[in-house]
């Protein structure tokens, strides 16, 4: 068993690595966990920017911010989390910034804004189109700079409980094989995101829900899990991302005949409405028709190539690469894909879940401040400004608690399910499963959904949850067995499908992300201005509701 | 279609066996795809590592019959259509711990060794504000800012092979992004700690990290920024640096490399006295020209003004280096002005808004 930590963080990208800083300049022990080494984290490949109202570009304030942020989150969105965010996030990019971010800039030096979607004003600081990568570097930088233990490739499967607290968690060392006990007084959450749940998605392959499913088998609830965020701009087949930074800079969505459709569904925003908006807005097109081969096209000739060069050079690249198209001379085609799951570990403004010692930040969490559809902009700056609350307040803790220790027995029962799995010698290889849940999740589950085919999806998530039961792991080493660990998180992939398919059926309503055209095409602030809120029972998902804060801004009718 | 490719294997005890693979991919297949299809489908066990799957997390650096690639931003249509079937092994100068998976450690000690991160000091920005630092002043690091420290310049670099101290390639594309910041406060001392052996000067330019790198670092400049600067900063002790010195004093007085007085020059007296045996050796064979008088070209003074020209623009330092160059040449891929018409004969139409007239 390695030594205990003060403070444990499972996950290095973003979020993880700002809360293991915070936590380490605290003065406590902290140690971070990655099943990837910090800087291959999904954070990276953010790309537009980070959202905070510096005033760089126009006159902004936090209240604006605030506003245009519960506004995109349909109303869903806690507003105290959300003034939290936007009034503290101007001082953390200034942080980044003097740490040595390599920001844009603007004419006089200061840091670069452009607009984004749903946003009054253009409030989003970035890096070229390599906004998330810049930000990794920073951090990592930082990490290394305070010399702070990295258990790097080592896959966290399972939070360790104990007398009701949280004692830290068992490990699958990637390198030299083997589960690892580490136990910490305090352990953060900064997984990131599920969108290995479908077939296209922005989503890195190591965007698999770990730090949700392992909450949920720990009884902690996920909060509007029915809340997965489609992103307009993806590349056809496999999702690869376009950064909403091309629409910042002016592009347009055309249709077939090179109409701005979106004048139709957005008329003052137009290419600058929410992601939700935007997405149905393609989805409608091409459903009737007036798509070129599952795709709208976005069109960024008008910008010119100096332009293109210099601030969208990492979309130019993406899209020479995979969809052999030169965007100076030709529009990229792109559709919706899944892009960032709103909901998530259901959390205070501190990042501190229902159990005792854990805590959870960035994509993985779900405060809420981004409510039924998150604005472009704001996942990062949520990353950093609630990472760094969460370190604050698990370093805090961990002066306070006493040291923590693994049981042995929660080694052994981890062992001997994990050789229950390895010595089975017959079983389905987990590829069929993880692309059927892939594909099904993409048809039942997308960007417009039905009650019967959430209904159908729910049996069809129980079919390869049996299944799963009989999984095969060919690879029976120690050294490097990501076999192993692929089929483990399919297993969280499962379980946290079931999760969605019962919070979305619940959610008789359209709210954001969750679009019921067919049955139910209105939002009904009567009955579900709550959130869900999903535990493990038996196996088995059990649905229960939690009231929305609001602070200032009451429901409206929301347009662009 | 159909893929054929061979992979060298590594197992955990270090036995090697190349192997062939067949796979059905689809026509947009990169070869990580392809990998995924052996490993689901054939072979269990294969270890690489992957994830953003989008060329910008670095995990899945390997080499491709014998040079460096990101295996997500390798296409295969074009290698199938050729009939090729590539080898495909892991990285170069670092250990295999399986199949194609290496020991980044090493790499990351190098790393580490260059002291990362920025060292405030020279330019303190207003309390709770931004640093004020121009674009232009910024574009200086622009290329060194794009690593994704996926090894491929690592993998390939020749100087590491023989000397495997050396700090190589992305370890100093890391020094220069600090080096050339204008907020870092420790850049003289960062030049120091280069100038020494296994530093910038033990670098071979042979170009093939600018060559493998595929996010267009361009490593190797970055080192020759490095020794720019370290001169124009007077740091110059180190023999590499007093090498480059003289091929500029050589030039400028002669318009050639005066090469009998470049050992001298570079390694001292004593070394030189050392080497006098080798020399007459060299001599004797006719590949050592007398010294005295020294051969002057007959086109000098074009030398010479080069050599004041450079110095009445200020061009010495890494910024020199960077003007010469067009901004972000790498990442144009080749892009020339008015290579075609946007919206000529055949290209998708014109946008328009409905209602509001024809396309303009």
């Amino acid at each position: 068993m390695e030594t205990a930590h003060d403070v444990l963080v499972i996950g290095a990208g973003c979020a993880g690595m700002r809360a293991a800083i915070e936590a380490f300049d605290a003065g406590v022990d902290v140690a971070l966990l990655s099943k990837i080494h910090p800087t291959r984290s999904h954070s990276g490949a953010a790309e537009g920017g980070i959202n905070a109202a510096l005033g760089n570009a126009s006159e902004d304030n936090a209240e604006l911010h605030s506003f245009d942020t519960v506004k995109g989150s349909d109303y869903l969105a806690d507003q105290d989390a959300v003034e939290i965010l936007c009034t503290e996030a101007p001082g953390d990019v200034f942080q980044l910034e003097n740490w040595g971010a390599v920001f844009s800039r603007t004419e006089d030096g200061r840091i670069a804004q452009r607009p984004f979607g749903a946003a009054g004003a253009p409030r989003t600081a970035y890096a070229a189109d390599i906004t998330g990568h810049v930000l990794i570097q920073v951090l990592y930088e930082q990490v290394v700079k305070r010399g702070i233990r990295v258990y790097d490739e080592f896959f966290a499967w399972k939070l360790v409980e104990d007398a009701g607290r949280c004692v830290g968690v068992i490990a699958w060392d990637l390198l030299r094989g083997g589960l690892e006990a580490i136990p910490a007084k305090t352990t953060i959450l900064a997984t990131g995101g599920a969108g290995r749940l479908y077939v296209g998605t922005t989503n890195a392959y190591a965007c698999t829900g770990d730090g949700m499913a392992m909450a949920l088998r720990s009884g902690v609830a996920l909060k509007d899990m029915e809340m997965m965020q489609f992103h307009p701009t993806t590349l056809a087949p496999t999702g690869v991302l376009i950064t909403e930074g091309c629409r910042g800079e002016g592009a347009f969505l055309l249709n077939s005949d090179g109409e701005r459709f979106l004048k139709r569904y957005a008329p003052n925003a137009m290419e600058l409405a929410s992601r939700d908006v935007i997405s149905r807005a393609e989805q409608t097109e091409i459903d009737e028709g007036r798509g070129t081969e599952g795709n709208v096209m976005l069109d960024l000739r008008h910008l010119g190539a100096e332009r293109i060069l210099e601030r969208l050079h990492g979309t130019r690249e993406l899209s020479m690469v995979f969809a052999g198209i030169d965007p100076i001379y030709e529009p990229i085609p792109v559709r919706p894909g899944a892009h960032y799951h709103m909901g998530g570990v259901d959390t205070d403004v501190w990042g501190r879940t229902s159990l005792e010692g854990l805590y959870a930040a960035g994509e993985v969490a779900c405060i809420s401040v981004h409510g039924a559809n998150r604005l472009g902009g704001n996942a990062l700056m949520e990353t950093i400004t609630f990472g760094r609350r969460s370190g604050q307040d698990a370093a805090d803790r961990a002066f306070r608690f006493s040291a923590a220790a693994v049981p042995e027995s929660a080694v052994r029962d981890a062992e001997g399910e994990l050789k229950t799995i390895l010595d089975r010698r017959e079983g389905e290889r987990p590829w069929a499963i993880r692309e059927e849940l892939a594909s099904t999740m993409h048809e039942n589950f997308g960007v417009f959904r039905r009650e019967e085919q959430m209904e159908n999806q729910g049996k069809i998530v129980a079919g390869l949850r049996e299944r799963y039961e009989h999984v095969l792991v060919e690879d029976k080493g120690e050294v490097f067995n990501n076999d192993l660990t692929q089929a483990l998180e399919l297993g969280f992939l499962l379980e946290l499908a079931d999760c969605m398919v019962v919070s979305g059926l619940a959610r008789k309503e359209s709210r954001g992300a969750h679009a019921r055209p067919y049955d139910y095409p209105e939002r009904d602030d009567e009955s579900f201005l709550r959130h869900t809120l999903v535990t493990w029972e038996d196996g088995r998902p059990s649905l229960d509701w939690k009231p929305v804060t609001v602070t200032k801004w009451q429901p409206a009718a929301r347009t662009y | 279609m159909i893929v054929k490719l061979e992979i060298w294997r590594t197992d955990s005890s270090g036995h090697r066996a190349l192997v062939p693979y067949e796979v059905d991919a689809p026509e947009w297949a990169t070869l990580l795809d392809v990998l995924d299809l052996i490993k689901d489908r054939q072979d269990g066990s294969l270890a690489y590592r992957k994830s953003c799957r989008m060329m910008i997390c670095g995990s899945c650096g390997m080499r491709m019959d014998g040079g460096a690639v990101l295996a997500c931003k390798t296409r295969m249509a074009g290698i199938v259509e050729s009939g090729r079937v590539p080898v495909v092994s892991a990285m170069g100068n670092l250990p295999i711990v399986k199949d194609l998976v290496v020991d980044m450690e090493p790499f990351w000690a190098k790393f580490r060794a260059v002291n990362p991160y920025l060292q405030p000091g020279y330019n303190v920005p207003p309390a709770g504000r931004e640093h004020r630092i121009s674009q232009k002043r910024m574009n200086v690091i622009g290329k060194e800012s794009l690593c994704i420290n996926c090894g491929c310049c690592v993998s390939e670099c020749n100087a590491m092979d023989s000397s495997p101290e050396f700090l190589g390639p992305q370890a100093l594309a890391k020094a220069m992004r600090f080096v050339g910041d204008p907020r870092d406060g420790a850049k003289n001392s960062r030049l120091d700690d280069l100038n020494h052996e296994h530093g910038i000067w033990e670098c071979t330019r042979c170009y093939f990290c600018n060559e493998r790198c595929p996010k267009g670092v361009d490593p190797r400049d970055a080192i020759a920024k490095l020794g720019a600067e370290s001169i124009k900063e007077g740091i110059d002790r180190d023999m590499g640096a007093k090498h480059a010195k003289w091929f500029v004093t050589s030039a400028k007085t002669t318009g050639w490399l005066r090469e009998t007085e470049l050992v001298p020059k570079t390694q001292g007296i004593v070394e030189s006295v050392r080497q006098m045996r080798f020399a007459l050796g060299l001599l004797k064979v006719g590949k050592v020209p007398l010294p005295f008088p020294p051969h002057v070209a007959k086109d000098v003074r074009e030398s010479r003004r080069l050599h004041d020209l450079l110095y009445a623009q200020d061009r010495r330092g890494y910024e020199g280096i960077v003007q010469g160059e067009p901004a972000l040449a790498k990442l144009a891929h080749g892009h020339h002005e008015g290579e075609r018409d946007p919206y000529g004969p055949g290209s998708f139409p014109k946008p328009y808004i409905k209602g509001e007239g024809a396309p303009a």
